[in-house]
């Protein structure tokens, strides 16, 4: 175990994260393994060349995203109103759960920076609701029509800081529901 | 702070074989663009646990990309099984765990399940690369106990990453709550650096 040392002002130590089980009798062992061995040959792709070409693969793949897009946030859409007349399934907050994330994940780094940010506010509201807190459908509701708002051509390469009010309005109401 | 080698050398994917495991196929599908992009030429994918399991048991897998959310039991799960299985070729093989959880104590799970390293989706070219050059041109032993098989989880405290601050009721060497803030790409990759010996 490493000395204590001063660092910043704060006391700071090096710390074996194992736990009390981990002790006399661990192994500690080096590995090479072949991902290892045969990233490091000779006849790499440079960094930055390597990240233009996969920016230009996402690039490609922005057509059919828009369609994609285009038909989830419909799906959504289609859900969220089934469950607020109560013809939704049992399992609904998963679906709608899973089909936000996706959003979520797929808008960023294509560059719908707006749509990323409502999908995962509305993704962080939908996680409370899995853990039980009380489903608020109002939330919810904000939520979509934010989205159908932020899918428009004119918000849909808006970044969360130009619609001030629609992102901290969305963030009050989070913050409200998952109190 | 990164920990990410200043100028790392050009990593060669070719020929090695990526398994994507996301429940989400169109995720897969950027990630898998991404890849080639990075000069990867073998790429896998599978929605699930059980998609993982029979493709290594059918054949030699280089490196896994693994979504913390796989279902049906989560990757997580999916890595401790890896790790714990004695008999299994795979037994050390990378994984990349993606999460959209940066909060700490989610950071530390997977790092103490056995995973490599963790990404904070959503996922861009840059971060994608470099999380797999650290993998690829960083090394570490490997610690096997009777609770633990994986990567040297040992980390060097300097004062608390950046941006999750300290309360006055944390006890020394305690990193915080649950509940804390999500943490920034660079303080994941500080969570995942092994000590050192000899570097203070």
């Amino acid at each position: 175990m490493a000395d204590p040392k001063v660092a910043g002002g704060k006391v700071a130590a090096a710390k074996v994260g194992a736990t009390q089980d981990d002790s006399a009798d661990a192994r500690i062992f080096p590995v090479d393994t072949r991902f290892q061995q045969m990233a490091r040959r000779a006849g790499g792709i440079p960094r930055d060349r390597a990240i233009e070409r996969a920016e230009a693969a996402l690039e490609e793949a922005r057509p059919g995203y828009d369609e994609w897009l285009e038909r989830e946030l419909e799906g959504l859409w289609e859900l969220i109103k089934s469950a607020e007349t109560g013809k939704a399934g049992p399992g609904w907050i998963d679906t709608a759960a899973f089909r936000c994330r996706e959003i979520r994940d797929t808008a960023a780094p294509l560059g719908y920076e707006l749509l990323a940010f409502i999908a995962g506010s509305l993704c962080e509201l939908l996680d409370s609701f899995e853990a039980d807190s009380e489903c608020n459908m109002e939330s919810i509701a904000c939520h979509i029509d934010a989205l159908m708002l932020a899918r428009q051509g004119s918000y849909r390469h808006m970044k969360p800081e130009q619609v001030p009010e629609l992102t901290k309005g969305l963030q009050r109401v989070v913050k409200h529901v998952t109190i | 702070m990164s920990r990410v080698i200043a100028t790392p050398p050009n990593m060669n994917l070719r020929d090695l074989v990526i398994l994507i495991a996301d429940p989400s196929s169109y995720i897969s599908m950027l990630i898998h663009g991404m890849l080639r992009g990075f000069g990867a030429n073998k790429i896998l994918e599978v929605r699930n646990s059980n998609g993982v399991l029979q493709t290594l048991t059918g054949q030699k897998i280089d490196i896994m990309i693994c979504d913390m959310h796989l279902p049906p039991h989560g990757g997580l799960s999916l890595t401790r099984a890896i790790r714990s299985k004695t008999d299994n070729e795979h037994r050390t093989m990378p994984i990349l765990i993606m999460s959209s959880d940066a909060r700490e104590a989610t950071i530390k799970r997977a790092r103490d399940a056995g995973a490599n390293m963790v990404i904070a989706k959503p996922i861009s070219p840059a971060s994608l690369y470099d999380r797999l050059s650290w993998i690829a041109f960083n090394p570490r032993k490997f610690v096997d106990t009777a609770t633990y098989f994986g990567p040297d989880r040992r980390f060097k405290i300097e004062g608390y990453p950046g941006g999750v601050g300290r309360r006055k009721s944390d006890k020394e060497l305690d990193v915080g709550a649950e509940s804390g803030p999500a943490l920034a790409q660079d303080d994941i990759d500080s969570l995942f650096s092994a000590v050192r010996t000899g570097q203070d």
